[in-house]
């Protein structure tokens, strides 16, 4: 009988009436990856949030290592030996790598001053052991999303603990950087350490985790060892219905009418001549590592950066100024990849989120908002996109899931009818069925008429949904692949 | 229908805090404080909460846009000075037909142009509104204090025309500030709750970023909305003047402070994204009320700095305890 780290017993947890865990048994060995795997809502992060003293339950016990654990706040988990590397990135991005990585309990000398030697000394060992492209004085805000979660991760690490939870870590690595990542996690397994991955990326799930950890609505559906079952297993265990098809198929026509075209983009360092067109009907990919340039370029392409350099023609006309008001009035969207800065009102209600863009069609004589056409649109697109909101008037983004998260963004966009869609990382966070969806929503426009760009990390993901990848490497676009001619080491060798 | 009107007025008085306090405070004020029910009394008070409402609508429109407007009393005081200056001792004061007009139209000008500085200064300098109209206070006060010592070898001007001093409300006109007032706020209440303008403030106010991708133009808004508070304030500017029936280079040295209190005890956030004019005109009232009652108990003017100071600290500080309330609501995210 091997010796269970971490023990979970009928735990229960409702919020206002509603239970969203019921009775969770769960036994975890030590030393295993065990995987848990479930969609947005499924009550992964509520059961999280438990173990890891944020949050409450109503009942049930939890034993780690054979003791009695009733954390009260984050530091009882801390102390239980028991770490986390969140979704969401916990790192202070005004203060260098160095203080981020000792930020909870620095060194202190004399008068409580910091040893700044010590911690950059320190500090750097962990950058030269995951190879990371940072020196210690530098400030985490210059820093790309990949490499900040790496630091996160090493700076878990650095409180040796017993047990490991990985929410959702390699969501926006670059491959490279997430097969370090799960080597590490391999190593530290090999050390003892347990671990707990939570993930929606199966691939990582099935090549990393001793046994893997179903949930869904609140319930354990399934435990079981990672040989004895299958991926669509997994995933009809999450969604409760098997899936046949991961990506949608929809007939649909590429014309030769170019609705965008951008011409020799150069922004700072980081996008160096550009160009590229854009074709009615067409979902066009695009693939890069971390750092290629690829959010700069579109980030420049919808005004939100300027450009130093470059012509944008839209419908063949060019567009004088670029502004993402200019952009929307010729009917661009843009869903940026982080979309708690620069997606969502977060403590704004639903309904305010999603109507934003449309407000100015909306608005009447004397800038008067109807409040009732306002309305119906906001329902629309609720029931549309099957956004869970039981009151989208009163009920605030922050309150909802990841994936109802992202459906307000693409929604608010949605909503616009846009022509030219981009989107940065649309189904980062999100769960499989739910990404389906997003996949669906894109692909019915683009049959209607819309030029796709759709920008990922998953190469899969775009080879699933792409009439074409173009690839990205250090600022320059390094090639285009047609559908038909993917291959993963093609599309990968482009980009490396 | 009826119900549904009953039910609408007993929310506006329900929903927030200082609705019973107000009350209660007012009431007691009644029976315990002398003279304080006089008729007179309540005119005064009415006439106080006049300019202060104003003054505070503009400032209110920048606060929920997530900036604060240090400036606004600086107009007040320099629209003072210069408008009596037009109606008592410039060549034009012989004439009060010409020289009110021109004097109003002046306060109105350096109202808008102190609020064009702070936008320009805010929105093209990218200076944080904290400095910029602070910096501007400054100046814009001095400015004040020199123009009345380079007219005038009094601390104030006075002899200013009979007929102005109806927008202070004297002898029958008592109503004319009230309904000027009034009408400020219902605009900046409509402006707020049904225009387009006003969701792109709340946007603003929340998440600048968001907004500016979303479309809106934060810069123009931002802009606006500070010539908007630089105008409120010279429309305060005038009412405050005629109520004294001098020009004071004094004149808006203590108002701040009046008008944060009422802001923020009325429960508008200064963080931004959230409050409005309904609790600005319940903070007024509150504020106007208790400075009264202080006057009225003869209490100094810097015992009042300390209970207006101290209300700021516990509005404040309730309005933090609601807030972590919400964010408690906020962890509940992962359901």
């Amino acid at each position: 009988m091997k010796e269970i780290a971490l023990k979970l017993f009928g735990i229960d947890k409702s919020y206002s009436g509603v239970k969203v865990l019921h009775g969770i048994d769960i036994e975890i060995t030590k030393g295993e990856v065990h995987g848990l795997v479930g969609e947005n809502g499924a009550g992964k992060s509520t059961l999280m949030n438990i173990i890891g003293g944020v949050i409450a339950k109503d009942s049930g016990y939890m034993q780690v290592f054979g003791a009695n654990y009733e954390p009260n706040t984050p530091a009882s988990a801390i102390d239980a030996g028991i770490a986390f590397v969140h979704q969401e990135l916990n790192l202070f991005s005004n203060l260098t790598v160095a203080e981020n990585m000792f930020i909870e309990a620095y060194p202190v000398g004399f008068g409580g001053a910091i040893k700044y030697k010590q911690i950059k000394q320190i500090a750097q060992k962990c950058i030269d052991e995951y190879e990371l492209p940072v020196t210690p004085d530098i400030k985490i805000e210059e820093l790309s999303t990949g490499v900040k979660q790496m630091i996160e991760i090493s700076k878990a690490l650095m409180k040796s603990p017993r047990i490991m939870i990985f929410d959702e870590p390699t969501t926006s690595l670059s491959s490279r950087e997430k097969d370090k990542l799960l080597a590490t996690i391999n190593d530290l397994k090999e050390r003892g350490i347990t671990i707990i991955y939570i993930s929606h990326i199966l691939d990582d799930v099935f090549r990393l985790c001793d046994r893997i950890s179903v949930l869904r609505d609140g319930h354990i559906i399934e435990t079981s060892n990672t040989g004895e079952v299958t991926k669509s297993q997994v995933v009809s265990y999450m969604v409760g219905r098997e899936m046949n098809q991961e990506y949608p198929r929809i007939d649909k026509e590429i014309s030769e009418e170019i609705l965008l075209e951008a011409r020799g983009i150069r922004f700072e360092n980081k996008v160096r001549d550009v160009s590229l067109s854009l074709h009615k009907g067409e979902i066009a990919g695009l693939y890069g590592l971390m750092g290629s340039g690829r959010t700069e370029l579109v980030k420049t392409l919808f005004g939100v950066e300027k450009m130093d350099q470059g012509e944008v023609f839209i419908n063949g006309r060019k567009l004088e100024k670029i502004t993402p008001k200019t952009c929307i009035q010729n009917r661009m969207a843009f869903v940026t990849e982080d979309r708690h800065h620069e997606g969502l009102l977060l403590p704004k209600s639903v309904a305010e989120n999603l109507i934003i863009v449309t407000l100015p069609k909306v608005t009447q004589k004397l800038g008067i908002v109807n409040r009732l056409k306002e309305k119906s649109i906001v329902e629309e697109i609720i029931k549309n996109l099957r956004i869970k909101v039981n009151n989208p008037q009163k009920q605030n983004v922050i309150n909802l899931s990841g994936g109802n998260q992202q459906k307000v963004v693409l929604g608010k966009w949605v909503i616009n009818k846009p022509n030219i869609f981009i989107l940065d990382e649309p189904t980062r966070g999100v769960d499989v069925g739910a990404k389906y969806e997003i996949y669906t929503i894109i692909a019915e426009m683009a049959k209607n008429g819309a030029a796709i760009f759709i920008i990922s990390s998953e190469m899969e993901e775009l080879i699933g949904i792409c009439d074409r990848i173009l690839v990205m490497r250090d600022g320059q676009l390094s090639g285009s692949v047609a559908k038909g001619e993917y291959k993963q080491e093609t599309i990968g060798a482009l980009a490396l | 229908m009826k119900y549904n009107l009953n039910s609408k007025i007993l929310s506006f008085f329900t929903s927030t805090p200082i609705m019973p306090i107000l009350v209660v405070g007012f009431v007691a004020a009644c029976l315990f404080v002398p003279n304080f029910a006089s008729v007179y009394n309540q005119k005064i008070l009415l006439l106080q909460a006049s300019d202060l409402l104003i003054i505070s609508c503009g400032v209110t429109f920048v606060v929920l846009n997530g900036g604060i407007d240090f400036s606004a009393t600086s107009v007040l005081t320099l629209g003072s000075v210069v408008g009596a200056y037009i109606m008592a001792l410039s060549p034009l004061a012989s004439n009060p037909i010409i020289s009110i007009p021109v004097a109003i139209a002046a306060i109105l000008v350096i109202g808008l142009l102190v609020g064009a500085i702070n936008g320009f200064a805010i929105t093209v300098l990218k200076m944080p509104s904290f400095i910029a109209t602070l910096a501007t206070q400054l100046a814009v006060s001095g400015v004040a204090v020199l123009f009345n010592s380079s007219v005038t070898e009094k601390s104030s001007i006075s002899g200013l025309p009979e007929s102005f001093f109806i927008f202070g409300g004297s002898g029958k006109y008592y109503l004319v500030p009230i309904a000027i007032a009034l009408l400020v706020w219902g605009f900046s209440y409509w402006l707020l709750k049904y225009t387009k303008f006003g969701r792109d403030i709340y946007a603003i106010g929340v998440n600048p970023r968001t907004a500016h991708i979303s479309g809106i133009n934060v810069k123009k808004t931002i802009f606006v909305l500070l010539v908007m508070s630089g105008l409120f304030a010279g429309i305060a500017s005038i009412l405050a003047t005629a109520r004294n029936q001098v020009g004071l280079p004094s004149l808006g040295d203590k108002m701040f402070i009046s008008i944060m209190a009422a802001i923020i005890v009325g429960g508008t956030s200064t963080a931004g994204g959230f409050g409005g004019f309904k609790q600005t005109l319940l903070g007024v009232l509150f504020v106007t009320v208790i400075t009264n009652i202080m006057n009225l108990l003869g209490v100094e003017w810097f015992i009042i700095m300390i209970i207006q100071g101290t209300l700021i600290l516990l509005s404040t500080m309730f309005g933090t305890m609601f807030s972590s309330i919400w964010s408690l609501k906020a962890g509940e995210e992962s359901k």
